[in-house]
């Protein structure tokens, strides 16, 4: 029969029982589901550039610090103030005399929740002179002046205010109205938001309604130009998986680092089982003391313990993310070597083996074109088994702070939380999804991996 | 015959060891060169300042300083070509002879590397081998009673377990049961070995010590007994399906003693070398799973010198891991000889 008709033969059959075992079925859902969730993962988060500045503060700025996800409010019996961004703000301009002109815009804003949001912000770019007054009309009918402030500059820059720190002293007057005695510390954000009684301090009630931003913009010169404003309410909860310490949006990182989590896992195991099938091949094949140095090889490397090792490789050499790939390489090969070594030794007594070596075929033809084929559906299983212990090792690197910080990684991700305090501080949002992922990797590959597995030894199935 | 073969098996052992050290030797050979540098600039201009204080001649000084650094460069074999400097090193490593660190001290002040490794092993293997046996009394037990009913909801949804299990990182598991465990219902403390301050009775001392043990055991017994399960589970089945099993139940033996007494009686061996093996394996992963519990191990110890940049702590405390691991094996592998006959009887090794 012909070889390749005889491999394709094999795979379909493959196939064949593949598809009635239901784990297996459902590691190739989970699969997919991941590639789905990479190629559109620009789309799936509201920070596009996540992925590559993950590390630049300044990109984060707007988000709220240390706050759970949304979805709480489902379950809690407060409503917290989800992050809102409210973009394309319209305004009506309005000549005063010469070059000053005036720009106006009232940004109404439905506030429904018992938790107020952390801040406010306004930013947008601007170029020449300006000055701007934003005033806060409450649902009560009380006004409260925020923020007066004006901005020169020659070239085109940004600006960003805090609304929360900038009208500190104006809201702790306008709190004095109310209570005689202020608190050491005002909470700006919480006076903004409720009811203007005697529990203002200590039991505040939400004022729920519709809250104006009345925002002016005075334009000193004709050349200047503001563009770009938005407002950001920056919530008491943010995001599908909440905020870190460092304002970063955690769904964004996550959602980032499944492709670096695939990207390894997938690399190392194909780099690291193919050396190691040729290698048990090679072994079994040529025989005699060629395969005692070969095995002798294998056991000294089977004797490195390899967490340790890449521990301080790591250490001592900070890596990429390639060289990382390349040394767990360097180190996984030996997993399929020994089952390889007895498969091929079968193989090598079948009669084609022999009908190829009495027609003259060279060693190289007959180990990758009569041998090899044959370990394919072994060599699918490994490697998939082996996929998740790749991850496993990188996120384990990167917990102890040794990752490329080039990119996100689950692990990277827990190093910081470990770092940041989330453990003793209860911040399970940034704790627990980046663990779950880590693990859901592992399990889509353990079920095709297993399922392979069950079909490669019939005899494990059921007795 | 036995013993021939445990002659060889340790011989290959220390071979395979030795092999081990000399990779890691020229790995790190730069690495350490750089370090060892510093540590004699160091140590010389600590003399010079001694010296310097009784009223040396400063030209003395001068000479003595070149002269000195050029002592101990010969010492390391610093001045050497490369290939020599690699075996110097190697043949350093195989003596416990790793240096002085140079941050990190022990819990006594020293700075000699193979005491602060040294104090840590206890801790390490305390930890994991009381894990080891609750893991595998558990992960036996589950897997005979899965073998018992394969294919049953039972074995099911536990093999969908091990497989949840799989690509779980252990140490993350132990994050959350600290979170869940130590803070959100503080039943266990957080982390370390004993209490702020010890308890002053010996026997205060040993109880505080294994209340402190029970969370991070817990958290590795967790993650390792399905892995366990599965196993035996794999191994037993196998069995239960040879011809000697028929027979007996076609004798009418009742099937519980078919399971107890035959099927695993010839799968002890197998079960007993291969869940040591894969623990074995899992020893380094402990070793990150101690740093988040801060149990002064030597997974611990690596945190630390990662943190702190210590070279000389990192590269003993990977050779005396090394060492632990390779005995571990050869141990397992004098079991397994001595309750497999066809290796007692003198296979090969």
């Amino acid at each position: 029969m012909n070889k390749t008709n005889l491999v394709a033969k094999q795979l379909k059959d493959f196939w064949n029982e593949f598809k009635q075992v239901k784990f297996g079925i459902a590691g190739i859902i989970l699969l997919i589901l991941f590639i789905i969730l990479v190629i559109f993962e620009s789309f799936l988060t509201p920070f596009p550039e996540a992925s590559t500045r993950w590390r630049d503060i300044t990109y984060w700025e707007d988000n709220p610090r240390s706050v759970p996800p949304v979805w709480i409010n489902w379950f809690s019996q407060k409503d917290y103030t989800p992050t809102e961004y409210i973009e394309d703000l319209e305004y009506t301009e309005q000549n005063i005399s010469g070059p000053i002109s005036i720009l106006n815009s009232v940004i109404e804003y439905q506030y429904d929740y018992d938790v107020p949001p952390v801040d406010l912000i306004y930013r947008g770019n601007f170029k020449g002179n300006f000055s701007l007054n934003i005033v806060l009309e409450r649902p009560d009918g009380n006004k409260i002046n925020l923020v007066t402030k004006s901005f020169s500059a020659n070239t085109e820059k940004d600006f960003r205010i805090s609304l929360i720190n900038e009208s500190g002293n104006n809201v702790r007057s306008f709190a004095r109205r109310y209570v005689q005695n202020l608190p050491p510390r005002v909470n700006i954000n919480t006076v903004l938001f409720s009811q203007t009684d005697g529990e203002l301090f200590s039991n505040p009630t939400p004022l729920n309604g519709t809250y104006k931003l009345n925002i002016n913009l005075m334009k000193l010169t004709e050349e200047t130009v503001i563009e770009d404003t938005r407002l950001v309410v920056s919530g008491s909860v943010s995001g599908w998986l909440g905020t870190d310490n460092s304002k970063r949006d955690v769904w964004s990182g996550l959602l980032a680092g499944i492709k670096w989590a695939l990207f390894i896992g997938l690399m190392t195991s194909a780099i690291s089982v193919s050396i190691g099938v040729i290698y048990g091949v090679v072994s079994a094949y040529y025989g005699g003391i060629v395969d005692s140095i070969m095995q002798r090889i294998w056991e000294v490397f089977i004797n490195i313990p390899l967490l340790p090792v890449l521990i301080v490789l790591s250490a001592i050499f900070s890596p990429s993310i390639w060289s990382l790939i390349l040394m767990m390489s360097l180190f996984f090969w030996v997993g399929p070597v020994k089952t390889v070594r007895s498969m091929a030794l079968q193989i090598k007594e079948e009669t084609y083996v022999e009908a190829a070596k009495a027609l003259g075929a060279s060693h190289r033809r007959i180990i990758f074109r009569h041998m090899i084929p044959i370990l394919i559906p072994y060599s699918f299983a490994s490697m998939a088994l082996s996929v998740p212990s790749a991850i496993l090792y990188e996120a384990t690197v990167s917990l102890l702070g040794l990752g490329d910080a080039t990119i996100v990684t689950w692990g990277q991700i827990l190093h910081d939380a470990m770092n940041g305090g989330a453990v003793t501080n209860g911040l399970w949002w940034w704790v627990v999804p980046p663990g779950i992922a880590i693990a859901l990797v592992g399990m889509t590959f353990a079920f095709l991996g297993f399922a392979m597995d069950t079909i490669l030894n019939p005899k494990l199935r059921t007795r | 015959m036995y013993w021939r073969y445990a002659v060889r098996r340790i011989l290959m052992g220390v071979f395979i060891y030795v092999v081990i050290i000399f990779i890691y030797s020229a790995l790190f050979n730069t690495v350490m060169d750089q370090t060892l540098n510093s540590q004699i600039v160091e140590q010389v201009n600590g003399e010079i300042m001694k010296m310097s204080q009784v009223g040396t001649d400063p030209e003395y000084l001068v000479e003595y300083r070149l002269r000195r650094i050029g002592e101990l460069r010969d010492l390391y074999h610093l001045d050497d070509p490369i290939l020599s400097r690699i075996f110097w090193r190697a043949i350093d490593t195989l003596t416990f002879n790793y240096g002085k660190s140079t941050v990190m001290r022990s819990f006594e002040g020293e700075t000699d590397v193979i005491k602060i490794v040294l104090e840590r092993i206890p801790n390490t293997l305390m930890l994991f081998t009381t894990a080891i046996i609750i893991d595998i009394l558990i992960g036996v037990w589950l897997g005979l009673k899965k073998a018992q009913k394969a294919g049953k909801t039972m074995d099911k949804t536990t093999s969908i377990i091990t497989m949840g299990v799989y690509g779980l990182p252990s140490w993350w598991f132990g994050m959350v049961m600290i979170m869940l465990f130590a803070f959100a219902i503080p039943i266990f403390p957080s982390g370390g070995m004993n209490s702020v301050p010890p308890p002053t009775t010996f026997f205060g001392r040993v109880l505080d010590t294994l209340y402190h043990m029970a969370l991070p055991i817990i958290t590795l017994v967790f993650i390792g007994f399905w892995g366990r399960a599965y196993l035996t589970r794999n191994i037993v089945l196998g069995n239960l399906q040879e011809d000697f099993i028929m027979s007996a139940r076609a004798r009418g033996i009742p099937e519980r003693s078919v399971l107890y007494g035959h099927a695993l009686r010839t799968s002890a061996p197998p079960i007993l070398t291969m869940s040591l093996l894969s623990l074995l394996a899992s020893f380094s992963g402990a070793l990150v799973f101690e740093g988040i519990f801060s149990w002064p191990g030597m997974g611990n110890l690596y945190w630390a010198a990662v943190q702190m940049n210590d070279i000389p702590v990192l590269l003993g405390n990977l050779s005396i891991t090394t060492l632990i691991y390779i005995s571990g094996i050869v141990v397992l592998d004098l079991i397994y000889g001595f309750l497999d006959p066809r290796i007692k009887v003198g296979g090969k090794a």
